[in-house]
């Protein structure tokens, strides 16, 4: 119990102290500001500034239980002690017509109903499969070594500005906590959406639009999951809601210098979350666009602009540049192309954003009914969205032409990723412009917030959908009367290997897997095939074992009368179809019949990927050199003897799965010149190494890696499991659908 | 004067959207060019990587590479030295020894080729598949080209941990013109995938 006890007060004490420093900002810039818009609107602001302050004590090392629970209550603090927790001196005296009882009611019940299945939900322990894996992962080790770390790993280069939240609510109540702070945000987006249809006049058109959204299925699981994308919802429409603000204090008070002053504070905000939205997820920055857009539109002055680039700096420049320092890529892991780096490799993240594009569709025209109530794409966001051709009648309204550019222009990045998840950003802007396209006909605004309720209620679903979804009133586990292990036993397979793992691995020893599971639930660090650049050559080097495709058994032989050279490279000359790339396990030169020894003068060098140019030069056959880039005319290796050398033939000792490249051999003359020795080499079979397994494995184990993990799905696994011995592995775990290897040298 | 002071406010708005204009290309261009600074330079050679000692060739694998160097051990019959990176010639019932640890979804499987020049002297054939000596499937084929068969292994014909032997028979045979023995087809691989 003490554990449901923990999460509520680790969440509840993070939701209050976001609030309260968003109330003493808004306090501070005498905003005014009525109730029900205050208090969802403060809790995001004040998310957005709370996270740059704990950025700041990971960054400085000090993220200490004390140093975090002084965060929190220190904000709380000073915003009851200043007034701006109540907003005494910002209260809106403007009057609001009250909600008719039947809305109460209807939005009331809908919010309700879902809000304590969501809240359950948020409560229980975390088995989302991304929640406990990567978003609380990095939470994790960033509390047991109090600080960022660089890490090797293309999740943890991402921008994380709602997990930055999970810090402190992770660090008192673990994973049900930060969990249940996401939950705190889907509350917020609905309550802002309601209180924006009120401020415009349109309370059903608001209520409808919050209903429509809160109530989405995908909404409801991720946004009640260790999850950042209805928190980015909240906090991109906050943004919005913010430039309406502005804009409506700009038309009230069109003269005077003070007033005007006043406006200017008002970008403050704008600003920030503009920056806070890209510090929270990548694909959310177009509202930033829209923004400024709407502010240079309206203003027509550059001032307004400076200051918000300046606030959004602040919020996003932190992120932008420990990217900039630690991965070479201020945009990692995108942009590997332009901003290359060792970390992430080009090839990886174009194949990554193609799937990503598709989700393994054969075309996107099912799309539509995909995300609304198939859901192959990862949860649907319901049957009524079907309806959505019809909000563009809301562009009779200005409300309505304004949601729907800004909805159009956060919508615009999804194609990057069709996940339905990447959906929600844009979903309020949508859901009110629904709202708005059915005017104030309260029976139909009636009538579509209960449809949707209805098809969107968890046991409903399952009648027309086996999408990601929630699915059970999990009230005991919630409180724990189910034991919190047993019930992830029961209901993540991820989190028994976590455990077998933890039992069987020593302290501080890192696990290559092919396949990821809930990191978060161990304190090992687990190198995930596709993470990183260096797991991903790693990965190829255990395959190589198993996969005839990626074995040494082709040499391409080039043979010239003798010559002195000092400098030579492999040109590579042929452009190969997509996926193809150019690989070469060891690069041999031979004088006479000897090969000739790898001097420590030697100076080898590669294009592309010149980081791994290494592993064609280090005399093992389980490791290779690959572009990692589609081969195409240009790419070389390259070797500078130290000295003038006498050759004849040089070797390229590859694989069978590279067929569509050529190569011819150059030397470099007394001008510094290239010129071509031969081409066309000759190719012939060349025998595998019989202990090519153990070869790959003892690779693995010289990095440090002694562990392996693998899943009875991935490929390769039985041949693992055949003869663990040869492969130079103890079995030391086996179970919940995988065998845990630890490598036989000592 | 109210013309010119327009005209003025106009030409300095434009003036500060070009700085800014000018600041956001300063910008990208920092960032582009700090791109082209990521690039390491030339490396030693690594420490030379030596031969292991402790060689143990693979023991229980249900799947024979023709490339495997460890190939040869696994044959049973009739499967000839090796002719390229990745095949061999078989004679009439090439058949190869396996071990699985488990007996679950097996699934026999061979990857082989009907050689154009042999199938027009022998006409079509028939290839039948074999597991531990008993007849799982046969099949016919007309055409020249290389060839996959699957088929799952039906429970109690293979147990696990023991030897397996897999093999295919072909009904005619190619005589080459020198006498040298008569030829079967060209496999690539085969044995029991899960």
């Amino acid at each position: 119990m003490w554990q449901a006890i923990a999460a509520l007060f680790g969440a509840g004490v993070t939701v209050l102290a976001c609030y309260a420093a968003g109330a003493l900002l808004i306090d501070q810039l005498c905003v005014a500001l009525r109730r029900d818009e205050r208090i969802p609107l403060a809790f995001v602001l004040g998310a957005a500034c709370l996270h740059l302050v704990i950025f700041a004590i990971l960054a400085l090392h000090i993220a200490y239980w004390p140093v975090l629970v002084a965060l929190l209550a220190g904000t709380m603090a000073a915003a009851i002690a200043t007034g701006a927790w109540r907003g005494v001196r910002t209260e809106s005296a403007k009057p609001v017509p009250p909600l008719s009882k039947t809305l109460q009611l209807i939005f009331g019940l809908c919010v309700g109903a879902f809000g304590i299945f969501y809240l359950v939900h948020a409560w229980a322990p975390e088995t989302s499969p991304d929640g406990p894996a990567y978003h609380l992962g990095f939470v994790a080790r960033e509390l047991r070594v109090h600080g960022f770390e660089p890490i090797a790993n293309l999740y943890a280069m991402l921008s994380a500005g709602v997990e930055m939240l999970y810090v402190p609510a992770f660090a008192i109540g673990r994973h049900s906590a930060a969990a249940l702070v996401h939950f705190a945000f889907t509350i917020a987006l609905a309550l802002a959406m309601l209180a924006y249809g009120r401020r415009i006049g349109k309370p059903w058109a608001g209520a409808a639009g919050a209903i429509l959204t809160f109530a989405s299925p995908v909404v409801g699981i991720a946004g009640s999951s260790a999850y950042v994308d209805v928190a980015t919802a909240a906090i991109v429409f906050a943004v919005f809601y913010w430039t309406e603000i502005w804009d409506g204090h700009k038309d009230e008070h069109k003269d005077g210098h003070k007033d005007e002053r006043r406006g200017l504070r008002l970008l403050i905000p704008v600003g920030l979350l503009a920056g806070y939205a890209f510090a929270a997820k990548y694909t959310a920055f177009p509202i930033a666009i829209y923004a400024f857009g709407f502010v240079a539109w309206r203003a027509k002055r550059i001032r307004p602009l400076l200051l918000m680039a300046g606030c959004a700096l602040i919020m996003a420049g932190p992120w932008v540049t420990r990217n900039w320092i630690w991965y070479q890529n201020p945009f990692a892991p995108f942009g590997n192309g332009l901003f290359r780096n060792p970390y992430v490799h080009v090839l990886f993240e174009q194949d990554y954003s193609e799937w990503l594009r598709s989700y393994g569709l054969p075309s996107l025209r099912p799309l539509p009914l995909e995300v609304t109530i198939n859901g192959s794409t990862g949860g649907i966001i319901g049957p009524v969205f079907l309806l959505l051709p019809l909000a563009l009648l809301a562009l009779r309204y200005q409300a309505g032409r304004r949601l729907l550019l800004a909805g159009a222009l956060v919508f615009s990045t999804y194609f990057a990723n069709i996940g339905t998840r990447f959906l929600i950003p844009c979903l309020p802007f949508f859901s009110l412009s629904l709202g708005l396209a059915l005017g104030e006909s309260a029976p139909l605004l009636a009538g579509l917030m209960l449809l949707h309720a209805v098809v969107s209620w968890p046991p409903v679903i399952k009648r027309y959908s086996q999408s990601w979804r929630l699915e059970r009133f999990t009230y005991r586990a919630a409180l724990r009367i189910t034991p919190q292990d047993e019930f992830l036993r029961a209901n993540n397979s991820g989190y028994s290997i976590a455990r077998m793992i933890e039992a069987k691995v020593p302290a501080g020893e890192p696990v290559l897997a092919i396949g990821g599971i809930p990191d978060s639930y161990t304190t090992h660090e687990i190198l995930v095939s596709y993470h990183s650049a260096g797991n991903e050559t790693l990965t190829d080097t255990i395959n190589m074992g198993w996969s005839d495709g990626f074995q040494p058994s082709v040499a391409r032989i080039f043979q010239f009368p003798e010559r002195k050279a000092r400098r030579m490279r492999v040109l590579q000359t042929a452009q190969a179809r997509h996926r193809e790339q150019w690989s070469v396990h060891e690069l041999r030169f031979y004088d006479r019949g000897q090969e000739l020894p790898r001097r420590l003068e030697w100076r080898i060098q590669a294009w592309p990927n010149p980081w791994e140019v290494q592993l064609a030069f280090d005399n093992s056959l389980a490791t290779r050199w690959r572009s990692q880039e589609v081969a195409a005319p240009g790419m070389y290796l390259d070797v500078d003897f130290g000295r003038e050398e006498s050759v004849d033939e040089v070797r390229l000792i590859t694989s069978s799965d590279i067929i569509r490249t050529r190569q011819q051999l150059e030397s470099m003359n007394a001008a510094g010149g290239w010129e071509k020795v031969a081409d066309n080499p000759r190719q012939v079979s060349q025998p595998v190494p019989p202990d090519i397994r153990r070869m790959a494995t003892y690779e693995m184990h010289a990095r440090g890696v002694h562990y392996l993990l693998i899943h009875d799905s991935d490929f390769g696994a039985e041949d693992f499991a055949g003869d663990p011995e040869a492969w130079g592995l103890n079995e030391i775990g086996r179970g919940y659908g995988a065998r845990l290897y630890q490598t036989i040298w000592k | 004067m109210v013309w010119l002071h327009t005209r003025w406010a106009i030409v300095a708005g434009m003036k500060r959207w070009t700085v800014l204009g000018a600041c956001v290309v300063a910008l990208a261009g920092m960032l582009t060019s700090s791109a082209c600074q990521n690039m390491p330079g030339p490396f030693a050679p690594p420490v030379q990587r030596q031969p292991l000692a402790d060689f143990r060739p693979y023991r229980i694998s249900g799947i024979v590479n023709m490339s495997d160097a460890d190939a040869q051990t696994r044959f049973v019959q009739d499967i000839t030295g090796l002719q390229a990176a990745t095949w061999r010639w078989t004679g009439k019932r090439p058949t190869v020894r396996v071990m699985t640890r488990s007996t679950e979804n097996l699934k026999y499987t061979i990857d082989f080729a009907i050689v154009e020049a042999t199938l027009a002297t022998t006409g079509p054939v028939t290839v039948t598949f074999l597991v531990n000596d008993r007849v799982l499937d046969r099949a016919r084929y007309t055409h020249a080209g290389s060839q996959h068969f699957e088929k799952p292994i039906p429970a109690g014909w293979v147990t696990a941990g023991e030897d397996v032997t897999v093999g295919a028979e072909v009904d005619k045979l190619w005589v080459p013109a020198d006498n040298s023995p008569k030829l079967g087809m060209i496999l690539v691989r085969m044995g029991l995938t899960q």
